[in-house]
């Protein structure tokens, strides 16, 4: 099947790369309205660069194919459980963190044999294996600690990132997983617009003191927004193509995605660190980048396997 | 219901370049296995090419932390070290480096710190701070530096003298360190050749030595450099 049979897969394609193109001229009407300060200037610029790299990161191995994509999203499963286990110094436990690894190799072993049934039983058979595993170093003292990071590790960066990569096995895997990147990264651009320009009331002020009410309640109108009316050419001719749909679709892709950041926020104000890596210049590590992603694949994964079913 | 204790990896937050440079470098599973292959071959190299012969092993401290040091002229010296440990203490051993050499560009750093597991020393801009890292380091943790006092291979293969280094890493302090002597790497490869010769090696390991009662100053370090050299003289005079 070609990259771009599908019609949603060429316009959001387009709809991507035309955002990176107008990106620059916005900035440069804010510089001449007075809207920027130089630090905000940079500060955006930098995550601009980057973003000219990762879309590319993001999209290349979808249009590629099935197997690519499931590689991609295993690639970042695999250095997102890194960042974790070195942010928190887990990976000083090498059995364990092993282990932890291997259940993650058996999940995307499992996405690209497309064995549903043994990619709902691994978290099971690894929380077993995890608890077990942890007794082998005869270490009493801080064995639930181990414990809770292992199974965190492998349930946030295995099995949510996991439901992700399980889209590729649907035959309409590409506009689906564009339409998901695009609008949860929209989300947080979104968030960090609407809370510039009206965001008072503090959301979290503990946990993230940069977002705001604004900022969560404006990018949940305009992604619900924009999934429904992406989603419409995405999903046409299924049940979820009806408006109620799209709308909880969206709804619930902007609500998980602001959580996943909240907790990965939440995790870094724990550990005292600004960020969970310097992988990505301007938005620090992978996990400071791709963590709204993490609690989006379970949501938007049953609710359309659910209605329609993924792969079937 | 006591706080739990996050110990992040020394060089977390570092980008991958500074990390392979970093003197708080943690290696995690990839590099864990990326060294240990490093090991099994330059192991079965030294093996079937030079014979490589180890002794002394039963005197190393049962755990880390401690130091290895010992006689230094030729390239083949570091994997011989390296090799002639435990299997069980290789991902804590770090062979310290010249940073010049090893730590100059992108792609001998990323070798050096991932297949070597090494540490960088920059041997013209070596300040006190460097020293004081891996002096915390080594008495705060579970690492094992792999040492070679002379600060540079021999030419001659007559081993020089040993620099204060070594002491300003040790002196004070409850680390043992191992003297041990490598025989038959010179006539191996010498630092004028470019390729090894397939000649015999060997490894010695002698008592290991704690300097708790030197002074952590210019006079304690030359004794404890001094008693080192002594120690490492002996064993090659004993093969």
């Amino acid at each position: 099947m070609s990259a771009f049979a599908h019609p949603a897969t060429v316009g959001i394609t387009i709809f991507m790369a035309a955002l990176l193109a107008i990106t620059p001229m916005v900035f440069e009407v804010l510089q001449r309205r007075g809207r920027l300060t130089p630090v905000l200037r940079q500060e955006l610029y930098a995550r601009y660069f980057s973003w000219l790299v990762l879309v590319p990161i993001m999209v290349v191995p979808i249009l590629l194919g099935r197997l690519w994509t499931i590689s991609a999203f295993g690639l970042l499963s695999l250095f997102a459980y890194r960042e974790f286990a070195r942010a928190t110094g887990f990976f000083r436990h090498r059995l364990l963190s092993a282990a932890v690894v291997l259940g993650l190799l058996c999940l995307i072993a499992a996405i690209a044999d497309h064995w549903y049934g043994f990619f709902s039983a691994l978290p099971s058979l690894f929380v077993s294996l995890l608890v077990i595993v942890a007794v082998v170093e005869d270490q009493p003292k801080g064995y639930l600690q181990r414990v809770a990071l292992a199974i965190f590790g492998f349930a946030l960066f295995g099995v949510c990132l996991g439901h992700i990569a399980y889209f590729a096995n649907d035959a309409n895997y590409r506009p689906m997983l564009l339409l998901i990147l695009l609008c949860v990264e929209l989300n947080d651009v979104f968030a960090f617009c609407c809370g510039k320009f009206f965001g008072r009331r503090k959301l979290a002020p503990h946990t993230s003191p940069g977002k705001t009410w604004g900022g969560a309640l404006g990018a949940f109108v305009l992604t619900t927004a924009l999934f429904a009316a992406l989603g419409h050419s995405v999903f046409a001719g299924t049940l979820l193509a009806a408006p109620i749909h799209l709308v909880t679709m969206g709804a619930l892709l902007s609500f998980t995605g602001q959580l996943g950041d909240l907790v990965i926020s939440s995790m870094k104000r724990d550990l005292g660190i600004k960020d969970m890596g310097a992988t990505i210049p301007g938005h620090g590590g992978l996990l400071d980048r791709f963590d709204s992603l993490l609690f989006v694949g379970p949501a938007l994964f049953h609710y359309v396997n659910y209605f329609v079913g993924v792969g079937s | 219901m006591s706080e739990w204790e996050y110990k992040p990896a020394g060089d977390a937050g570092l980008r991958p370049a500074d990390q392979w440079r970093s003197l708080q470098r943690e290696g995690g599973l990839p590099t864990a296995i990326a060294h240990g292959a490093w090991c099994a071959l330059t192991g079965g190299y030294l093996k079937m090419f030079h014979r490589f012969r180890i002794e002394g092993r039963e005197r190393l401290p049962p755990k880390p932390p401690f130091v290895v040091v010992a006689n230094h002229s030729s390239h083949l010296d570091a994997l011989a070290l390296a090799v002639g440990l435990p299997p069980r203490f290789r991902s804590h051993a770090f062979p310290i480096a010249a940073g010049d050499t090893f730590f100059e560009t992108k792609a001998t750093a990323a070798f050096a710190a991932i297949f070597l597991n090494a540490l960088p020393m920059w041997r013209k801009k070596c300040g006190s701070h460097a020293m004081e890292t891996l002096r915390e380091r080594l008495i705060g943790g579970d690492t094992i530096y792999l040492l070679f006092p002379e600060g540079t291979r021999s030419r001659d293969g007559a081993m020089a003298d040993f620099r204060a280094g070594i002491g300003m890493l040790v002196a004070g302090t409850n680390v043992p360190v191992v003297p041990a002597h490598l025989d038959g790497c010179f006539a191996a490869m010498p630092p004028q050749a470019r390729l090894p010769r397939p000649s015999p090696i060997s490894l010695r390991f002698g008592v290991p030595k704690i300097f708790s009662g030197a002074s952590n100053d210019r006079a304690g370090w030359r004794e404890v450099a001094a008693a080192l050299e002594k120690d490492v003289h002996a064993l090659g005079d004993a093969a």
